[in-house]
């Protein structure tokens, strides 16, 4: 197997042009992982590592952040520019696995392993996020929603990789709330909840709600938010919110829970989530 | 893990029955099948490709007719092996065919379909996601090769 350690983007798509059986390896989380388990054999490794513009996060000027996509989850959950709503992901990024993985995995290796069970994507999804992809034909951007296409599948094609994420502005006075139901601390999700909500005078103003682990991609609903919009959000509303993402869902069955334990717990954990936020947004 | 689902064919249960026990027409519609060999009139045998996020697996497929019910119901076995990811599949199917009118067919089919090895780690419910989706591929192909067929 060959092994290449490029210092810049440019190269590494030419990399993987010229090594058609070639894998980006960012954190190696996964990928090594699977390596180990003998289910990968990559022809060659583009190692990621050796490019400084990926490992950075930064802030525009109007608080839309670019995270590099080589951001360590540690980095990430522990970082002090995500304001309001976009400290979903943050959020997200400090309930993935251990801190060991943590400290190995990369936003931009997670989202483009799409694992459904994975902790990422809803938050993204909720804070609106948008992928940054380099490959042969220039670079382009992907809207977060339709960046995963199938299980285990994203828009990326042959020879591009994630180079950032885009999160943009939250709304004003929004919470970002990450909530998660696993077996075991640092488990996969059995479902979880990602919530950006913003409420004035107990009136709802804002809702994006991505439910996780539910399906090969985030649900997400418009029907669902925009039910709670301008609602004092009572059971009744959020029951109903979390009636229609639960029937929206497409979960297996595996061995954390089976397809209609998840639909069931749908609801529920979305009601704790917005308890949540309630709760957080009064103190 | 059980795999089942049907579909409808704009067409009589005789022309699906004679398609659909036709390896020459049924292989080209399975997603990822290359190089049917015919080995008997009752084993055939197929490489198929299958991919799931990053792991890529080929099956070297045999296919066993284990009885014909002529133009209802046909039984088979297939065992699959999958070299490079030391991982073999077996399933039981059963595939009827249903008279929904003169021109209308409802075909029914369903598995019982194990796996053994190293793709035994990547967890059954997402295997049978994928399955689902291969299955409603298969549906789709063969619809569009059956209909297509000029009625006499």
């Amino acid at each position: 197997m060959l092994f290449f350690r490029p210092g810049r983007v440019a190269e590494a798509v030419a990399l993987l042009a010229e090594h058609e059986e070639a894998r980006c390896l960012a954190g190696g989380a996964t990928l090594v992982a699977m390596m180990n388990a003998g289910l990968v054999t990559p022809g060659a490794l583009v190692s990621l590592a050796g490019i400084p513009e990926l490992a950075r996060i930064s802030a525009g000027t109007d608080g839309g952040l670019r995270i590099g996509a080589m951001t360590r989850h540690n980095d990430t959950a522990g970082s002090l520019l995500f304001h309001a709503g976009q400290r979903v992901v943050p959020a997200a990024a400090a309930r993935i696995a251990n801190q060991v993985v943590r400290n190995m995995g990369t936003m931009g290796g997670s989202i483009s392993f799409a694992d459904p069970a994975a902790d990422y994507l809803p938050a993204l999804v909720a804070a609106e996020a948008t992928v940054e992809i380099a490959g042969p034909q220039g670079p382009r951007l992907v809207p977060i929603a339709d960046f995963v296409t199938d299980w285990y599948t994203t828009a990326l094609e042959p020879g591009e990789l994630v180079t950032a994420i885009l999160v943009p502005p939250a709304p004003a006075g929004s919470i970002g709330i990450y909530e998660k139901l696993d077996r075991v601390a640092g488990d996969f999700a059995i479902a979880s909840v990602a919530l950006v909500l913003a409420l004035e005078d107990g009136i709802c103003r804002a809702a994006r709600i991505a439910i996780g682990g539910c399906g090969p991609a985030p649900v997400r609903l418009v029907e669902a938010e925009a039910g709670l919009v301008g609602t004092t959000l009572t059971d009744a509303g959020i029951a109903a919110a979390g009636a229609l993402l639960a029937a929206a869902c497409d979960p297996v069955d595996d061995v954390r829970a089976s397809a209609a334990y998840r639909r069931a717990v749908v609801p529920r954990l979305l009601a704790k989530t917005i308890d949540r936020a309630r709760r957080a947004l009064a103190a | 893990m059980k795999i089942e689902d049907s579909f409808v064919v704009a067409a009589p249960r005789e022309r699906v029955w004679a398609s659909i026990t036709d390896p020459a027409i049924v292989a080209p519609c399975v997603p990822g099948c290359q190089g049917v060999e015919v080995v008997s009139p009752t084993v055939y045998r197929a490489q198929v490709r299958v991919q799931l996020g990053p792991i890529k697996a080929q099956f070297a497929v045999e296919v066993t007719l284990v009885s014909e019910t002529p133009p209802e119901e046909v039984r088979s076995r297939t065992r699959g092996d999958e070299r490079s990811l030391a991982s073999t599949l077996s399933a039981d199917n059963v595939l009827r065919l249903r008279a929904l009118g003169a021109a209308e067919t409802e075909v029914y089919y369903a598995s019982e379909v194990a796996v053994v090895g190293k793709l035994g780690k990547f967890g059954l419910g997402v295997m049978q996601k994928k399955a689902a989706s291969l299955g409603r591929d298969f549906a789709a192909a063969f619809k569009e090769r059956v209909e297509a067929v000029a009625v006499p």
